[in-house]
C-alpha cells in the first residue's frame, strides 16, 4: 500500500503539542495535517483513503469523544487514537468501546503513540477494504429484478429450485431460468459465491416458510 | 351413706352457677329448674338431719343452696331463683304437715336469710365470689354465715311464735335456728361455691398422682371419721374429736378451698348422721344439747380451716404470677439489654438479673457491693455516679444516669441507669431498685457517625487540593508532552539521515518555548496561593495541628500509628491562612503516614512539635519513623513531579512550600535515625507576609 492512500491527522488546541506531535510523526515517515479543533477537522474535506486521528480529549468546543461521536454519524472510517492530560478511566474506557483504538496520558512515550497510529491505519485499511467489497456486492445485486432478488434470498438458505417454486408458487422451470440469471449478473458460478456476496452487501436470506 | 351422697346433690344443685358462665338465653331457665331440684333435696335432708322430737334441723340445707345460687348468678335473675325455690319449699313441707302461713312464713324467712347474705357479699367483693382470697373468706363467714343467719333468725322466730308452732319460747327458736343456718352456710356454699363456680374443666387438667392423693385422702377421712363419730362409742375421750383434723388440714393444705370444704362437708355430714342415729359423742344428752354442741364442734373447724385454705390459695396463686411477672421481665429484659438490680438497705443484700450481670461482668454467684459496682464503673465516670447515688438517697427520689463501665475484660460499655428508692412502713429507705440500659451500640452509632463528618470534612479539604494539583497536572502536560514529542523527534531524524538545520533550530526553540511556558505555569501556584491571603488572621499552631489530628484521627488510628505532641507553651499567634497551614499539616502527615507502611505496626509514630524560634517565627516539625528520604535526592523533594511514592503525583511537597513561602517561611527535611523530619517556619510578625518568590 503506499503512502499516498494514508493520512494522520493531529487534532489539539495545544499549539506547542501539535507541533511536537507534528514533528514526531514526520519523523516516522507520516506526512501529518494538524488542527487546532475538532470543529476545523470537520470542515477539512473527507479524504478517500484510511486515516489516524490522533485526537486530545480536553479542548475547547467540541471535545475529542464529541468529535468521536460526530465522525460516527458521518459514517466515515477514522480510526482515533486519544490523547489526555489526566487520565481518567470513565472517558477512556467509553472512548474504546466505542472503538478508539488507543487512549494515551501526556505525556507519552514515542514509540508508544507511533506504533498507536500505525494500529490504527492498518485497521482503517481493512474496513475501507470491506467497505469496497461491500460496496460492490451491492452494486452487482441492485442489478437483479425484484424477482431474481427473491429468488437470490431463497437459494442462499439452500433451497432447490422445486422448492423455490413452491414457496413462490410457480414453476419449477421459472425458478431454473432466474437462478441462471442470477448467477450471471452477479458473476459467480457457485451457491457458496452467492452466499459469500449476499453476506458482503448484508442481504438478510429469505425465510423457509415451511 | 346418704351422708355422702349430700355434697354431691349440693353441688348439683348449683350447676346453676356454672350456666352462668356461657351467654345462654335458656340459662336462667336452667339455673330455676336446678335451684328448685336442690332446695327441694336440701329440704329433704335437712329433715333427715332433724334430732327428734325437736322441730329444728341440726343442719337446714336449703338457705344456704339458695345462698350459694344467689352467690354465683346475676343479680337480675335473683328474682327467677327464688320463684322457684318457692314451689320446692312448699313441695318439701306439704309433706310434714305444717300448716301452710307457716310454710309461707318459713319461705319468707329462709328468702331474707339468702338474699342479706348474697347481697352483703356480692356488694363487698369485687369481682365473681371465689373463696380463694382470705379477705373474700372473711367476708363471706361475718356476712353470709353469721350475720344473714343472726338477722333473719329474728323474724323466723318471730313467725314461728305469731303461728303458735311448736312449744319452744321466742329465744329458743331463735338460737336453735341461728346456730342451724350458720353451720349449713359454713358446710354448703363453699363446697357448692369452689366445686362449680369454675365449671369442671379443671377436673381434667389434674394428674394422676393428685387424684390418687384425693381418694387417699377422701378414704382417710371416712374412716377416721368413723371410727371417730361411730365406732368408738359414746363414753370415748373426747380427745379423739380431733383425730380427723389433721386430714382436714391436709386437705386444706393441698387441696386448697375446694378440698377443705369437700373434707369439712364429709365431717359435718358424718358427725350429724351419727349422732342423730346415736352414735358417738354426741349423742349422750338431750337432742338439744346434742344438737346445739356437734354444731359448735363442727362451726369452730370450719372457721379457721376456710381461712386457712383461703390463705393458702392466695400465697400460691401470688407465687404464680409473681413468677409469671418474673418471667416476662426476664424476658424483656433479654431481649432489651437490659440489667434489673435491687439493694435491700435492710437486709444488707443486692441483686441482679443475669443479664446485667453480664453486662457488668459479674460472676452468676459473685456477692455484689458498692464497691464492687463502682469498681466496673469507668474511672472518670466513677465518682459522678458515686455522688448521684448519694444524693437519690437523700433526697429518695428517682434518678437518671448515664455513665460508662470499664470492664475487666478491657472492654467499655455505656449504660444509662434509672432507679427508684422503695420505702419501708416508717418512711425510711428500704430498697433500691432500678434498671440499667446498655446502650452501646447506640452510643457507638453516633461516634461513627461523628466520624463520618469529620471524615467528610477532611476529604473536601483534600479534594480542593486534589483539584489543584489535577488541573496543574493538565497543565503542566501540555508543554511537557510537546518537549518530550520534540525531543523524540529530533532523536529520530537525526537516526534517519543528515538532518536539516533548520528544522532542529525549530525544534529546539520549541523546546525552550515549552520549558518556559512549564516554568511559569509553575510561577502561577504561587499567585493561586496569594489569592486565598484575604482568609488570614490571627492563628495559633497548635490549635491548628489539634484540629487537623482530629480530622485525621479515623486515618492514624486505622494505620495503627501513635501521636506525641510536643507543643510548645504561650507560642506566638501568626497571621496566617488557617485552611492553608491546615493543608500543609495534612500533606505532611499524610507522607509521614504513607512512608511508615513499612514500619512494623509498634514503631509506627509520628512527633510533631512546635516551638519559638528567636520570637519572629514558629517553627513546627514533623517526624516519622518511615524509610526515610533519599539522601542522594535530598534537594529534589520539594522540585516539581518529584514522586517516591509508586503512584504519587510530585505536587504534595511542591504545594506545602508554595503555601509556606507564601506566608514568607522556610520548609526544610532532614533525614534522622530511623525516618524523616520536616521543618517548616512561620514568621510572627506582620511584615513578614510581603511576596517572597520561592
Amino acid at each position: 500500500m503506499s503512502k499516498a492512500n494514508k493520512l494522520v491527522c493531529v487534532v489539539d488546541d495545544d499549539q506547542s503539542v501539535r507541533r511536537g506531535l507534528g514533528r514526531l510523526l514526520k519523523s516516522a515517515g507520516y506526512a501529518p495535517e494538524t488542527f487546532s479543533s475538532a470543529e476545523d477537522y470537520l470542515a477539512r474535506e473527507i479524504f478517500e483513503g484510511s486515516i489516524c486521528l490522533v485526537l486530545d480529549v480536553r479542548m475547547p468546543g467540541l471535545k475529542g469523544p464529541g468529535l468521536q461521536e460526530a465522525l460516527e454519524k458521518r459514517g466515515a472510517c477514522e480510526q482515533i487514537v486519544f490523547l489526555t492530560g489526566h487520565g481518567d478511566v470513565p472517558t477512556a474506557t467509553r472512548a474504546m468501546k466505542k472503538g478508539a483504538v488507543d487512549f494515551l496520558t501526556k505525556p507519552f512515550d514515542d514509540e508508544e503513540l507511533i506504533l498507536a497510529v500505525k494500529r490504527a491505519l492498518e485497521r482503517a485499511e481493512e474496513q475501507l477494504r470491506r467497505r469496497g467489497e461491500r460496496r460492490e456486492a451491492r452494486r452487482r445485486i441492485e442489478k437483479l429484478t425484484p424477482r431474481e432478488f427473491e429468488v437470490f434470498r431463497f437459494v442462499i438458505i439452500g433451497l432447490l429450485n422445486k422448492q423455490i417454486a413452491a414457496e413462490l408458487h410457480t414453476a419449477e422451470k421459472t425458478i431454473k431460468v432466474h437462478r441462471g440469471r442470477v448467477m450471471q449478473k452477479l458473476g459467480v458460478t457457485s451457491v457458496p459465491d452467492l452466499v459469500r456476496i449476499s453476506q458482503r452487501a448484508g442481504v438478510s436470506p429469505a425465510r423457509h416458510a415451511a | 351413706m346418704r351422708a355422702i351422697a349430700q355434697p354431691l346433690d349440693g353441688g348439683m344443685s348449683s350447676r346453676a352457677g356454672s350456666e352462668q358462665g356461657r351467654l345462654d338465653y335458656y340459662r336462667p331457665f336452667f339455673a330455676a329448674l336446678l335451684v328448685f331440684a336442690a332446695y327441694y333435696l336440701g329440704a329433704k335432708i335437712g329433715f333427715a338431719l332433724t334430732f327428734r322430737p325437736h322441730p329444728v334441723s341440726v343442719l337446714w340445707p336449703p338457705n344456704s343452696i339458695l345462698l350459694a345460687a344467689l352467690l354465683l348468678t346475676p343479680v337480675r335473675i335473683w328474682w327467677v331463683l327464688l320463684l322457684a325455690a318457692f314451689p320446692a319449699h312448699l313441695a318439701a313441707q306439704l309433706q310434714s304437715n305444717v300448716p301452710p302461713t307457716m310454710i309461707l312464713c318459713w319461705f319468707i324467712s329462709n328468702s331474707c336469710e339468702a338474699l342479706i347474705g348474697a347481697a352483703c357479699v356480692r356488694y363487698l367483693i369485687d369481682g365473681p365470689v371465689r373463696f380463694n382470697r382470705l379477705g373474700n373468706v372473711g367476708i363471706f363467714i361475718c356476712f353470709a354465715a353469721f350475720l344473714a343467719p343472726f338477722l333473719s333468725s329474728f323474724v323466723d322466730a318471730a313467725f314461728v311464735t305469731i303461728n303458735h308452732w311448736g312449744e319452744d319460747s321466742y329465744w329458743q327458736v331463735w338460737r336453735i335456728r341461728f346456730t342451724s343456718n350458720i353451720l349449713a352456710a359454713l358446710t354448703l356454699v363453699p363446697l357448692i361455691v369452689t366445686w362449680v363456680a369454675d365449671g369442671l374443666a379443671w377436673l381434667g387438667k389434674i394428674r394422676r398422682a393428685r387424684f390418687l392423693e384425693a381418694a387417699l385422702l377422701l378414704l382417710a377421712l371416712l374412716s377416721v371419721n368413723t371410727i371417730v363419730f361411730y365406732k368408738l362409742g359414746t363414753t370415748a375421750d373426747s380427745a379423739l374429736l380431733y383425730l380427723p383434723l389433721p386430714l382436714l388440714i391436709w386437705a386444706a393444705v393441698r387441696f386448697g378451698s375446694r378440698g377443705a370444704s369437700a373434707a369439712i362437708c364429709t365431717l359435718t355430714f358424718l358427725a350429724i348422721w351419727s349422732a342423730g342415729h346415736g352414735y358417738g359423742p354426741f349423742s349422750t344428752r338431750s337432742a338439744e344439747e346434742n344438737a346445739l354442741s356437734i354444731q359448735m364442734f363442727l362451726i369452730v373447724m370450719s372457721v379457721p380451716l376456710l381461712l386457712l385454705a383461703a390463705v393458702i390459695e392466695e400465697r400460691s396463686k401470688g407465687a404464680l404470677t409473681l413468677h409469671e411477672r418474673e418471667e416476662r421481665i426476664s424476658l424483656a429484659a433479654e431481649s432489651g439489654d437490659l440489667a434489673f438490680w435491687t439493694i435491700d438497705f435492710e437486709r444488707k443484700e443486692a441483686w441482679m438479673s443475669e443479664k446485667g450481670r453480664a453486662i457488668f461482668n459479674f460472676g452468676s454467684d459473685e456477692p455484689l457491693s458498692r464497691e464492687l459496682f463502682l469498681s466496673r464503673v469507668h474511672p472518670e465516670d466513677r465518682k459522678i455516679v458515686d455522688e448521684a447515688i448519694d444524693r437519690a438517697r437523700a433526697s429518695s427520689q428517682t434518678f437518671e444516669l448515664e455513665y460508662r463501665l470499664l470492664r475487666p475484660d478491657g472492654e467499655t460499655r455505656w449504660l444509662i441507669s434509672r432507679g427508684r428508692y422503695g420505702h419501708n412502713d416508717r418512711g425510711g429507705v428500704r430498697e433500691l431498685i432500678g434498671v440499667a440500659i446498655d446502650v452501646t451500640a447506640q452510643v457507638n452509632a453516633n461516634l461513627q457517625l461523628r466520624l463520618q463528618r469529620e471524615e467528610m470534612a477532611r476529604m473536601s479539604r483534600m479534594s480542593s487540593m486534589g483539584e489543584l494539583t489535577a488541573s496543574l497536572a493538565h497543565e503542566l502536560n501540555q508543554p511537557l508532552s510537546a518537549i518530550a514529542s520534540n525531543a523524540a523527534a529530533g532523536r529520530r531524524f537525526l537516526a534517519q539521515s543528515s538532518p536539516e538545520l533548520k528544522m532542529f533550530d525549530e525544534l529546539l526553540a520549541d523546546v525552550a518555548a515549552d520549558a518556559r511556558r512549564a516554568g511559569d505555569i509553575i510561577h502561577g501556584i504561587h499567585d493561586f496561593m496569594r489569592k486565598s491571603e484575604g482568609t488570614r488572621r490571627l492563628v495559633n499552631l497548635n490549635e491548628i495541628i489539634l484540629e487537623v489530628l482530629r480530622l485525621l484521627h479515623s486515618d492514624l488510628l486505622g494505620r495503627g500509628t501513635a501521636v506525641e505532641t510536643r507543643l510548645g507553651p504561650s507560642l506566638p499567634s501568626v497571621d496566617a491562612d488557617p485552611v492553608q497551614l491546615q493543608q500543609v499539616l495534612l500533606n505532611l502527615l499524610m507522607n509521614s503516614l504513607e512512608s511508615m507502611q513499612s514500619t512494623p505496626a509498634a514503631k509506627r509514630r509520628i512527633l510533631i512539635s512546635t516551638d519559638c524560634e528567636a520570637d519572629s517565627s514558629v517553627v513546627t516539625s514533623v517526624r516519622d519513623y518511615g524509610g526515610g528520604l533519599p539522601e542522594e535526592d535530598m534537594d529534589k523533594v520539594f522540585t516539581h513531579f518529584y514522586s517516591t511514592k509508586p503512584n504519587g503525583m510530585g505536587m504534595g511537597l511542591t504545594i506545602v512550600r508554595s503555601i509556606i513561602e507564601a506566608h514568607g517561611g522556610k520548609l526544610w527535611a532532614e533525614n534522622v535515625d530511623e525516618g524523616a523530619r520536616f521543618f517548616f517556619t512561620v514568621p510572627v510578625t506582620r511584615k513578614s507576609e510581603t511576596r517572597e518568590v520561592a
